[in-house]
């Protein structure tokens, strides 16, 4: 390619010289350039303490409040009950009783189902706020304020958002009596507390959030002219979204989702309160179980929990590839 | 040859734009653009540009000249107007169904894309079979010299390959106009001093027409058939490179494009086709057979820096077109040396050849002696 490209040679635009003009200055870092050998490899290990320094508080952290509790758990599954806790004697006989539940197997695969609708409906509904504020709004200043106001269910307590919606949904709560007024129902709607339908609702609205935060994140990195860029060569409004945008937002997208499904997975306290004793999940069983003192098998039934959370996490992250699009 | 048909085009299109309405090439016709009530962005512009021919939209930052070219491509709708290309109107037409294509500042790649990606989007869009787009973008990629690095995201581009990607990606295209908007503003000088030669030579090659958008004088004297110059929304002049460079016709132009030596003043004689004008410090003598300056109006005349001539032994009457003037800065640019001058308070600029450093390093404060020809004044509009 180099050889016959005189300027009068070959027409368009010559690359070797410009690939010469700009030519990354060399690849070690500057200082280590006009160091010698026993020098650079003193650098070289300078450097990998400097990285083993920064990694370390982050690697303790997940050790004490990640694995040895995780570890720990799965040890308890393997013990045996007594009637005060617990004690290091190894037996299944927790999986035994796990395996012979039916009612625990439906309600592990109806919070799966649950929180995957959840999920969805979080997308669904969040992404367009997402992009609304990423995209729609073009003045920073607006921006900024609207993210924050969207934030605004975060400044009060999990525990308040979760109550009020009694006195909101409840049979005499303020939508009931709305609707009631305007005359569009004759008798006030069941379905809105204390059902399936209204813990769905309550944990769409208490979590939606970490499927939009992400998701704006993402959105407002990308750069406005090259939305631009794809109506000019000749994409739509729906092709510029479908083959820019939602590429780009895809790890946002991903990491929302697992945000939302990790923590309507394990949920149980939304589901005591709005669903008032008559929806239950796996969150619930495992907390039945913990308040009876049966720890063992409150461990064994958070295990498959867990594991349950894995296979979803890792179907979502099989959807971008985090480490490169990030 | 594109030449011939610019020198030909160039008077009509500045003057009467609408005589070239019916035929062939790009018509912009009264575009206004208002963001508000007041605030007119673009101000009532004319302009034809035919096909093959490399035009350059130059003037300071705010001038209108990215909005002209935002509403070429349809980012922009104009308030008021018509943009023809070869008699149809673009108006209302989205970017996608306009036969412009646009190479944008920051490049505006999809970085998730590889270059090839990248490059095959536009024919992708236009529902081109995946083998013949493939071929295409390889071709446009060996027109810009990239097909090496084919596979590559554009992160892992330098700035200059990122810009021959978004050429490559517009060439695809082939469209009928190739909008630019400060194509080469995110590139370092030394590569933008290249690339500007071969956008020059690309848009010789291919015939196309190009509309470049800069605020960079020398760049726009470089690649521009013709230069249309812009202040505040409207267009000052529109010439060939030569012309606004030694007869800008305004005070604007001649102040923007720099080094020009403004002398603002009134007429103290008109006698025949000569104007005598006091500018202050100097009396300066002009031919202007075409002017009707009356005596005791206000006129503008200007000077180039580089019809100065500078000697501390000139002729000693203090006559027409020669002033005492004090060094102030000697700035030497290798192949030229620019002195900045001053003479009662009036700031002025003069260029000898590189080789007369000698003569004036080291002498700044000293006192030279400027003149210039008659014929190297220029009466400006006001």
């Amino acid at each position: 390619m180099s050889e016959s490209s005189g300027p009068e040679s070959r027409p368009g635009l010559h690359v070797e010289e410009i690939v010469e003009a700009e030519q990354v200055v060399g690849e070690r870092a500057p200082e280590e350039v006009a160091l010698g050998e026993k020098e650079r490899a003193g650098a070289r290990g300078r450097r990998a303490l400097t990285t083993a320094a920064w990694t370390a508080p982050g690697a303790v952290w997940l050790l004490f409040f990640l694995f040895a509790p995780v570890l720990m758990i799965v040890l308890v599954s393997f013990w045996t009950r007594t009637v005060s806790g617990f004690e290091a004697v190894w037996t299944l006989q927790n999986y035994e009783f796990l395996f012979d539940s039916n009612i625990y197997w439906d309600q592990l695969w109806n919070s799966f189902w649950h929180s995957l609708v959840i999920v969805v409906l979080a997308l669904v509904l969040g992404f367009p706020v997402a992009y609304f504020l990423a995209i729609s709004v073009t003045s920073l200043r607006y921006q900024i304020a609207l993210f924050i106001i969207a934030l605004a269910p975060f400044w009060t307590s999990y525990l308040i958002r979760a109550v009020a919606w009694i006195p909101m949904m409840g049979r005499q709560g303020a939508l009931n009596t709305a609707l009631q007024e305007v005359g569009l129902i004759g008798q006030p709607l069941d379905i809105l507390l204390f059902s399936d339908f209204a813990v769905t609702v309550a944990m769409l609205q208490l979590y939606i959030l970490f499927m939009i935060a992400p998701i704006f994140f993402m959105l407002a990195q990308i750069d406005r002219s090259s939305l631009e860029a794809a109506r000019d060569l000749g994409a739509n409004a729906f092709k510029t979204f479908r083959e820019v945008v939602l590429p780009q937002s895809m790890p946002g997208i991903v990491i929302g989702s697992i945000f939302v499904f990790i923590l309507t997975m394990g949920e149980f306290a939304t589901v005591r309160i709005i669903g008032g004793g008559t929806v239950s999940s796996v969150g619930t069983i495992v907390q039945t179980q913990v308040a009876s003192v049966q720890f063992p098998q409150a461990a064994a039934s958070a295990v498959f929990l867990v594991l349950a959370m894995v296979l979803g996490v890792f179907v979502l992250l099989r959807f971008s590839n985090l480490r490169e699009d990030l | 040859m594109p030449d011939e048909q610019t020198l030909t085009q160039r008077e009509g299109a500045s003057t009467a734009p609408s005589q070239a309405a019916s035929g062939t090439g790009l018509e912009l016709k009264s575009l206004t653009k208002r963001f508000g009530e007041d605030v007119a962005a673009v101000d009532d512009i004319n302009l034809h540009i035919a096909h093959g021919e490399y035009v350059v939209l130059l003037g300071p930052s705010g001038c209108g000249k990215t909005t002209t070219l935002r509403m070429i491509g349809g980012h922009e709708e104009p308030t008021n107007g018509d943009i023809v290309l070869d008699g149809e109107s673009l108006l209302g037409l989205s970017p996608d169904r306009r036969p412009t294509t646009t190479v944008f500042q920051h490049f505006a790649l999809f970085p998730h894309r590889t270059v090839r990606e990248n490059v095959e989007f536009g024919p992708k869009m236009r529902g081109i079979s995946k083998a013949e787009r493939r071929e295409k973008a390889i071709t446009a990629l060996d027109m810009v010299g990239l097909s090496a690095l084919a596979d590559r995201k554009p992160s892992a581009l330098s700035g200059g390959q990122q810009q021959r990607v978004a050429l490559a990606r517009v060439l695809v295209m082939e469209p009928k106009a190739l909008l630019l908007d400060e194509p080469l503003g995110d590139l370092d000088r030394l590569l933008r001093l290249r690339m500007r030669v071969e956008l020059r030579a690309l848009q010789r090659q291919l015939g196309l027409m190009f509309i470049h958008v800069t605020h960079d004088q020398e760049e726009a004297l470089s690649v521009g058939d013709r230069i249309v110059v812009m202040h505040e929304g409207r267009i000052e002049q529109v010439a060939d490179p030569f012309t606004i460079s030694n007869l800008p016709e305004n005070v604007q132009v001649a102040a923007f494009m720099g080094d020009n030596n403004i002398f603002e003043g009134t007429v103290t004689a008109h006698e025949g086709e000569r104007v005598s004008i006091d500018g202050g410090e100097a009396e300066l003598r002009v031919l202007a057979p075409e002017s009707d300056a009356a005596v005791g109006q206000p006129a503008a005349v200007s000077v180039r820096a580089s019809a100065v001539q500078v000697g501390e032994q000139a002729a000693g009457a203090n006559g027409p077109n020669q002033l005492l003037g004090e060094i102030e800065v000697v700035e030497y640019l290798g192949d030229l040396v620019k002195l900045h001058l001053s003479a009662g308070g009036r700031r002025l600029v003069a260029k000898v050849p590189g080789d007369r450093y000698p003569q004036f390093r080291g002498k700044e404060g000293s006192s030279v002696r400027l003149s210039w020809k008659e014929e190297d004044v220029r009466v400006l509009r006001a």
